[in-house]
């Protein structure tokens, strides 16, 4: 007789809420072809406000441990299944005014939900295992998604290429996983700290699958020298989810790294810590030099978001309530900036009708002035000017470094900052080039009015994140609590 | 209590204001000239009710980022008063000079110059180092559009190197920053005055270096020529009036209070290059081909004096450079307004095309050879009395470094002369020989008018200025004249 663990129903509802959403719109995209879409998006923003509902509900609960001790519900978890649910909302809007959601609209928001659902689990995942089933519900879902435009080269190449090297990422994960489990006799991130802390860290078997944990989590992220899937998978993936991946991915990623490297790993720090500064110092410098070069913006973007990634590694080589704080807070911030902009490209290519590159959008500032200065504070918000949020998660970061006696990556953040202006400053350049009017003007098209909802909703987050970011600070340092390094 | 933040506020509100609603562009203009015209008159308020030995005042200190221990903490004193009261002035003018122009898409870019004008006030307001460095940056993102919309063909180069330069000085000083904040002692604290003399050598320099490019002082000023070639000229003019003038007084209000042993020990390397700074420009500007050369090399040659003034590190030296900084913010903006009306006028700025201009053109002579007498510091001008004041400063330091000085002030009079004589006296030639005989009149004038006319009021009447900014540069000082044993 298999004896069925108890299940806290209520803790796990922001999670069962959107498989919930996603299971039913699955069934009932079959009956109501055509109307997919409307009834896709209100089925997936009830979702993803039910899960936040709950998730902030149970914000001032206790953290417990649920489905024998497999999920952890902490604040941390709360504040993830929030953000992954704006990310999931903004990405409705964008979507929605796009073709394929007229055809395969439930789908596509069931997908969408299912990827929220295994966001919201690896935040929760409290051993290898759960994270492992998280990380592949949603990688799976996500390169459906990537590969969801079946009629463009560019998405079946991108979601073909996610797959296979997302898929040698979890393998390595796995590998890295399965030796922990041989010398401690444990998935469980806490049994396998109790176990490394009293047996130390010399162990060889030990060491071998911290470095294997590491780079499968590394793949996930996508820092170099395993960042060779993000520009082709976010050029050809359909620009809405493009954006949701460099957001809600990126906060996925970075804390099932921060839950197994400080609540698991904490005693193999000097395995992994001297690993991640060598990763973010090359990742910080050549993603954006790599950014450089590129004119499409996509790609651009892409590698700017690979260069992204590396800073965020700071506060996780820092740790400590600062660094944890840091980098919660980073990820939120970085949430709408990157929405935000890949949203204004989505603009841009239905306006265009084609890629956005920086020879399309010479003068195209001109058509569309909200897009345009929405775009401008986006950049700059990537590069951390004053005023957007951007600049209060690079404040924090580097506040950590400087706290934490590593003030010198800090330099290093600074010389990779100044060279993403390069590119920064090329996008914007090029919007408001006088020579070339664009001339391009699409008609109001269905769809467009909830793409500039989205526009204006992240430029509003980024700017009120910017200038009054004390309630979020506290939230990020609360959930930074719920890391054994937070507290 | 009416406080200095609401000096900050006006123009920032103003500025989101007319971004968002889509004013007719005329209506836009003038809105915009009215506000600024309002808070050039908060601004005389502020100069009457002001205390010249009270230290700072008109304060506001409220928490702001809680958790990060961020305040917003603004507050001035004579020598940040004397900088806002020349910003508003100029902002002014440059906002008249906007509408005479008539620049299209006028309600963003006279946002803009606002928006400018209220982080401009907030970095010479600012007695926290959080508020101080989202002036010190944030104001590139105004100036970064104006730039690249209404900027001159080079402008991309431009705006690289303008942003590039002072990005990277802002970013490394956010380190420093940082470090203060953070190690302060009861938790973070990022007030000015609780960072006094707690930083070490690094973080002097990482704010020497952000101050030294703003300024800019030799050898960091590679950004300035493209940048004031490139501009508007009325964004010229904030530029070079101005935003250049928020890293000098860094230098007095910041980086020497705050760090007055290190100040004490490194004095010499500015003056060294400030000393090679005025030199080196003012040699060059007497090379250049066109007025926006002449004014940009000129400017970076005064601004190397100006932080050669502060790094005297005496009471003369400080109230010089301050008197000195307003002196040159009013020359070169109105500089800039009048090459850069030449230019409208003639569509070109290069000498080889101007010549003789003074001929049928009374208003214009007039004025250009006021500002050029004032720019070479004739005796009785207020930037006389203020360079005497550096120069004196000089030779207390060194009998040598006065000679030296001196030599520098002796090439600006041969760089302003030979402007003058290119543009007014020469030939009539090249495309200045064709035109029609307009003077400098109406909308124009009026824009730069004023900007003369304080000048003159300034040389008549320089204790206006000076007794208010006297105790106020004196305090700043004080401390790191005490470590240099002065």
């Amino acid at each position: 007789m298999i004896k069925v663990p108890d299940v806290n129903w209520l803790a796990i509802a922001p999670m069962m809420t959107l498989m919930v959403g996603a299971f039913v719109l699955l069934l009932l995209a079959s009956f109501i072809r055509g109307r997919d879409r409307g009834l896709g998006t209100v089925v997936g923003l009830i979702a993803l406000l039910a899960s936040a509902g709950f998730a902030i509900n149970l914000w001032s609960e206790p953290a417990t441990t649920t489905m024998a001790g497999a999920l952890q519900i902490d604040q941390l978890t709360q504040v993830v299944t929030v953000l992954i649910a704006g990310c999931g909302i903004l990405t409705l809007l964008v979507a929605f005014g796009w073709n394929r959601m007229r055809e395969n609209g439930g789908e596509f928001v069931a997908l969408l939900l299912l990827i929220a659902a295994g966001m919201d689990l690896i935040a929760a995942s409290n051993s290898f295992v759960t994270l492992f089933v998280a990380l592949e519900l949603f990688s799976l879902s996500l390169y459906v998604l990537c590969a969801f435009d079946g009629k463009s080269k560019a998405s079946l190449e991108s979601g073909f290429k996610y797959l296979v090297l997302g898929t040698i990422g979890s393998m390595v994960l796995v590998y890295g996983a399965a030796f922990f489990y041989g010398a401690t006799g444990s998935f469980g991130f806490e049994a396998i700290n109790t176990a490394l802390s009293k047996a130390g860290s010399g162990d060889a078997l030990v060491i071998l699958g911290t470095v294997l944990v590491l780079i499968g989590l590394a793949f996930k992220i996508g820092v170099m020298p395993f960042h060779m899937w993000v520009a082709d998978v976010y050029e050809g993936a359909p620009t809405s989810v493009t954006g949701f991946m460099s957001a809600a991915t990126k906060i996925a990623a970075f804390v099932a790294l921060a839950r197994v490297l400080l609540d698991a790993l904490p005693a193999m720090r000097d395995t992994w810590a001297p690993a991640l500064i060598i990763i973010a110092v090359v990742t910080m410098i050549l993603g954006n030099i790599s950014a450089l070069v590129q004119t499409n913006l996509k790609r651009m973007l892409a590698y700017a978001s690979v260069g992204a990634a590396g800073f965020g590694l700071i506060a996780i080589i820092l740790g400590g309530a600062a660094g944890t704080r840091g980098l919660i807070f980073y990820l939120a911030a970085y949430a709408p900036m990157a929405i935000g902009a890949f949203a204004v490209i989505s603009l841009h290519e239905r306006d265009h009708k084609g890629i956005a590159t920086l020879d399309s959008i010479r003068g195209w500032g001109f058509d569309r002035p909200v897009a345009a200065v929405s775009m401008v504070v986006f950049l700059l918000g990537f590069a951390g000017f004053p005023l957007t949020v951007g600049f209060i998660g690079k404040f924090v970061v580097l506040g950590s470094a400087v706290e934490g006696n590593h003030a010198w990556l800090g330099v290093v953040a600074v010389v990779a900052s100044v060279v993403s202006l390069g590119y920064l400053l090329r996008i914007i350049l090029a919007m408001f080039d006088r020579g070339a009017k664009s001339g391009v003007m699409m008609a109001a098209a269905p769809g467009m009015g909830l793409l500039n909802l989205a526009i204006v909703l992240c430029l509003a987050l980024v700017l009120v994140g910017g200038i009054l970011p004390g309630l979020g600070l506290d939230w990020a340092a609360d959930a930074a609590k719920s890391l054994a390094a937070g507290r | 209590m009416i406080t200095i933040s609401i000096l900050i506020a006006v123009p920032a509100i103003a500025a989101v204001v007319l971004l968002v609603v889509p004013f007719a562009r005329q209506a836009a203009g003038y809105l915009a000239l009215l506000v600024s015209l309002a808070v050039l008159g908060g601004v005389i308020g502020f100069i009457y009710r002001f205390e010249p030995s009270a230290g700072y005042q008109f304060a506001d200190n409220v928490s702001w980022i809680e958790p990060l221990g961020v305040r917003w903490h603004v507050a001035v004193n004579g020598v940040s008063l004397a900088m806002i009261a020349v910003t508003a002035l100029i902002t002014t003018c440059a906002l008249g000079f906007a509408l005479w122009a008539k620049r299209d898409r006028s309600h963003a870019s006279a946002a803009l110059i606002l928006m400018t004008e209220a982080f401009l006030f907030l970095v010479f307001a600012a007695r926290d180092l959080f508020a101080f460095y989202v002036g010190f940056e944030g104001m590139l993102i105004p100036l970064l559009v104006l730039l690249v919309v209404w900027g001159g063909a080079g402008r991309k180069f431009a705006t690289l190197q303008v942003i590039a330069y002072t990005a990277f000085g802002a970013l490394l000083m956010l380190l420093g920053i940082l470090y203060l904040g953070l190690t302060a002692p009861n938790g973070p604290n990022f007030d000015m005055a609780a960072a006094i003399g707690r930083g070490g050598d690094w973080v002097f320099f990482a704010f020497a270096i952000a101050f030294a490019i703003k300024s800019p002082l030799f050898p960091l000023h590679g950004w300035v020529l493209p940048a004031y070639r490139e501009a508007s000229p009325e964004v010229a003019a904030v530029l070079s009036g101005v935003a250049s003038k928020a890293g000098a007084f860094a230098f007095l209000a910041v980086l020497v209070p705050l760090f007055p042993a290190q100040a004490a020990t490194y004095a010499w390397v500015f003056i060294a290059l400030g000393t090679i700074g005025f030199l080196w420009g003012s040699l060059l500007a007497f090379r250049q081909r066109d007025g926006r050369g002449v004014v940009a090399y000129s400017s970076i040659a005064q601004m190397s004096f100006i932080v050669l003034g502060i790094f005297l590190l005496s009471d003369r030296g400080a109230t010089g450079a301050t008197f000195q900084m307003v002196n040159h913010a009013l020359v070169s903006a109105a500089l800039f307004l009048v090459v850069g009306w030449l230019e409208t006028q003639v569509g070109s700025g290069s000498f080889s095309q101007l010549g003789g201009l003074a001929r049928r053109r009374p208003v214009l002579a007039t004025v250009s050879i006021i500002l050029g007498m004032a720019a070479l510091a004739v005796p009785g001008s207020s930037v006389f009395a203020s360079e005497f004041l550096i120069m004196l400063g000089a030779f207390e330091y060194h009998w040598w470094l006065g000679v030296i000085v001196s030599l520098g002030v002796v090439l600006a009079a041969m760089y302003m002369l030979r402007w003058i004589s290119a543009i007014l006296h020469d030939r009539e030639s090249g495309l200045a020989g064709t035109l029609n005989p307009l003077d400098l009149k109406q909308g124009a004038l009026m824009a730069i008018l004023p900007l003369v006319l304080v000048l003159i009021g300034l040389s008549i009447v320089p204790a206006q200025l000076t007794d208010r900014v006297d105790a106020s540069a004196q305090a700043l000082m004080s401390a790191a004249a005490e470590e240099a044993g002065r």
